[in-house]
């Protein structure tokens, strides 16, 4: 099989500034996933746990301190490699107005990928309208200024533009903050929409649990910069292997207060970055943190098919979950 | 869903609007139109020629014949202000506007290129600016001489540093944000990024802070001409009608206060017109008015 986007123990470090000072603050830590054609992926995690840092280091907005990213089996490398990928790969930003340039036209703005990839572009104008179309906005929208934009509008100007050289990856932070439900609704239909006409694949960032149930295929869980588990979509929601996973989903909102589970809230706030705990990074907030998790940083490791986590206990859990999901449903 | 699109746009037209109905900046206007068509139609609105000599006629307070009255030569004061008024404000719009030109493209590529070249220019822009203006003015004046051009060249030196610090300030603190990544991401490179997305929003201030320094560059010509320093004599500036009438003051005070009115007239309409953009344009500023 062959992935549209690779990443193979990607690391970011960030200079911790001081003259001469060589002190770098790890940010990302051996992430390593892949998005396959017309796959979907979700990237879950709290706020600072390295989402965007990611997407922005795909996209070569920031530099990577160690690891590799291949597109379609090749490496990315320097400018010419990051030429390649910012041709065949589209990001969106979580905030789709601000990422507008103000004192530009949405016209303009849709079809600026053809002039700076050198595209012909016969006619501006028709592609602009044909582009608004496809994401359901009115042809007058291309006389527009981003300021006069709703959040929905600008969101999906911003997968007009990123459809506009038909990419085969698109990297998606947060597709849905600041929208009304019914406005998120749309923008995901229309993502799945176009997923199926052509045959995009997705990397979407997201902390909206709802979202990945709704749209992935596959889930990679990032704690403090490092992957905890990943694995399919519909395994890893029904028996979470990681218990910071297993927080997270018993975190979400429930309409009925019989299901939620008090005894694996998440305690306290994210350690920092600067202070990162030894073991296991999530045994501070871990409600079944035991000796050995103080101690000893498990690594990230199969359970199952297709599945990993980064947990000393996670075959055990596995079972238990299992069963009481049985129970559950009796 | 539905769209409304029918709705009326507010954009630039707005800006004008709102300058309209702010009296001092409207009132800056005004003058500032005045001057530029005193400037501009100075060979056919002027009565006389200014330079033409009438000994005879010297020193003659304002009458019909002559609005302003007559110089120490018997030359048309009126005349002289209509072309000094082209004069000062040649000198003013070009040298601001050169100035302008060369602060926004470093200021753009301190603020966007590599750090290095960042530090090299703005040391350059420091040390420029810690030169006290008037006797860095005279130095230049001496190695190049007295003239119109020696004026410019002093005055682009002068300015330009406080253009360019502002335009880097300002394209450093858009050149983290969201849109400039998103270009970026698009694979957009240095150049488009600097002239399509970031030089469109910082010219603004500039716009602004060149108008505020309109006046102050027309005060440093008649100043330097008045100081015989600027403009050659025969030539109408007004700083050199100023220089002559302070001579004469006790034959004949109306040429000082002739050469004076248009002077502080041009300074003020300037000052006000730059200010009322400033009010209009900047949304942080206290006389917030859009549209």
């Amino acid at each position: 099989m062959s992935a549209v986007l690779d990443l193979a123990r990607v690391s970011v470090a960030l200079p911790l500034g001081g003259f001469l000072s060589r002190a770098r603050l790890p940010i990302l830590m051996d992430v390593s996933l892949s998005v396959g054609r017309g796959e979907s992926v979700a990237l879950v995690g709290e706020s600072g746990s390295g989402k965007t840092t990611l997407a922005r280091a795909v996209m070569g907005l920031q530099a990577v301190s160690g690891g590799s990213i291949a597109l379609d089996g090749q490496a990315v490398e320097g400018a010419a490699g990051h030429a390649r990928l910012r041709r065949a790969a589209a990001m969106m930003f979580q905030d789709a107005t601000a990422s507008l340039s103000p004192r530009l036209t949405v016209g303009y703005l849709v079809t600026e990928p053809f002039r700076i990839h050198g595209v012909a572009l016969p006619d501006p104008e028709g592609m602009a309208r044909e582009l608004l179309a496809k994401v359901g906005l009115p042809p007058a929208m291309a006389r527009r200024y981003p300021h006069e934009l709703s959040g929905g509008q600008a969101r999906r100007v911003g997968v007009a533009r990123a459809l506009a050289l038909k990419p085969r990856l698109v990297i998606a932070d947060e597709p849905t903050a600041g929208l009304d439900v019914s406005v998120q609704a749309e923008v995901l239909n229309l993502m799945a929409d176009l997923r199926a006409e052509m045959g995009l694949a997705y990397l979407i960032i997201t902390h909206n649990l709802a979202l990945v149930r709704h749209v992935a295929d596959r889930v990679v869980v990032l704690y403090l910069g490092r992957v905890v588990e990943k694995g399919p979509t519909a395994q890893v929601f029904a028996a979470p292997a990681h218990p910071y996973t297993a927080s997270l989903i018993a975190a979400e909102p429930r309409p009925d207060p019989r299901q939620r589970r008090m005894d694996l809230a998440i305690r306290g706030e994210v350690p920092s970055v600067l202070r990162r705990p030894s073991g296991c990074e999530f045994h501070t907030r871990c409600p079944m943190a035991r000796e050995v998790c103080r101690v000893t940083a498990p690594d990230l490791a199969p359970v199952g098919a297709g599945r990993q986590a980064r947990c000393h206990f996670a075959d055990q859990r596995k079972d238990q979950q299992g069963e009481q999901h049985a129970v559950e449903h009796r | 869903m539905s769209f409304a699109v029918e709705e009326t746009v507010p954009g630039r037209r707005g800006i004008g609007r709102a300058l309209l109905a702010d009296p001092m900046g409207l009132a800056g206007l005004v003058l500032v139109v005045v001057f530029l068509l005193m400037a501009l139609l100075a060979p056919w609105i002027a009565p006389y020629d200014p330079i033409a000599l009438d000994v005879k006629a010297k020193f003659q307070p304002p009458s019909a014949a002559h609005w302003a009255g007559t110089d120490h030569l018997g030359r048309d004061l009126l005349s002289r202000i209509i072309w000094g008024a082209r004069l000062a404000l040649g000198i003013a719009i070009t040298s601001v506007g050169i100035a302008g030109a060369i602060g926004l493209v470093l200021g753009l590529i301190a603020g966007y290129g590599p750090r290095w070249l960042d530090s090299i220019l703005v040391l350059i822009f420091d040390s420029m600016s810690s030169l006290p203006m008037i006797f860095f003015a005279l130095a230049v004046i001496t190695v190049l001489g007295p003239g119109t051009t020696t004026l410019i060249i002093v005055i682009v030196l002068v300015s330009f540093p406080a253009y360019a610090r502002l335009i880097r300030t300002q394209t450093l603190a858009l050149s983290g944000a969201d849109f400039i990544l998103a270009e970026r991401a698009m694979g957009a490179g240095a150049g488009r990024i600097i002239f399509c997305h970031l030089l469109p929003n910082v010219v603004g201030p500039l716009v602004i802070l060149i108008c505020m320094d309109i006046p102050v560059v027309i005060m440093l010509e008649a100043g330097l001409s008045y100081l015989n320093l600027g403009v050659k004599p025969p030539s109408p500036s007004w700083g050199n009608i100023l220089s002559e009438g302070y001579n004469a003051l006790r034959q004949a005070p109306h040429v000082v206060v002739v050469a004076g009115v248009p002077l502080v007239l041009a300074t003020l309409g300037f000052t006000f017109l730059g200010e009322g953009l400033r009010d209009v344009l900047d949304p942080r500023g206290a006389g917030r008015r859009w549209g």
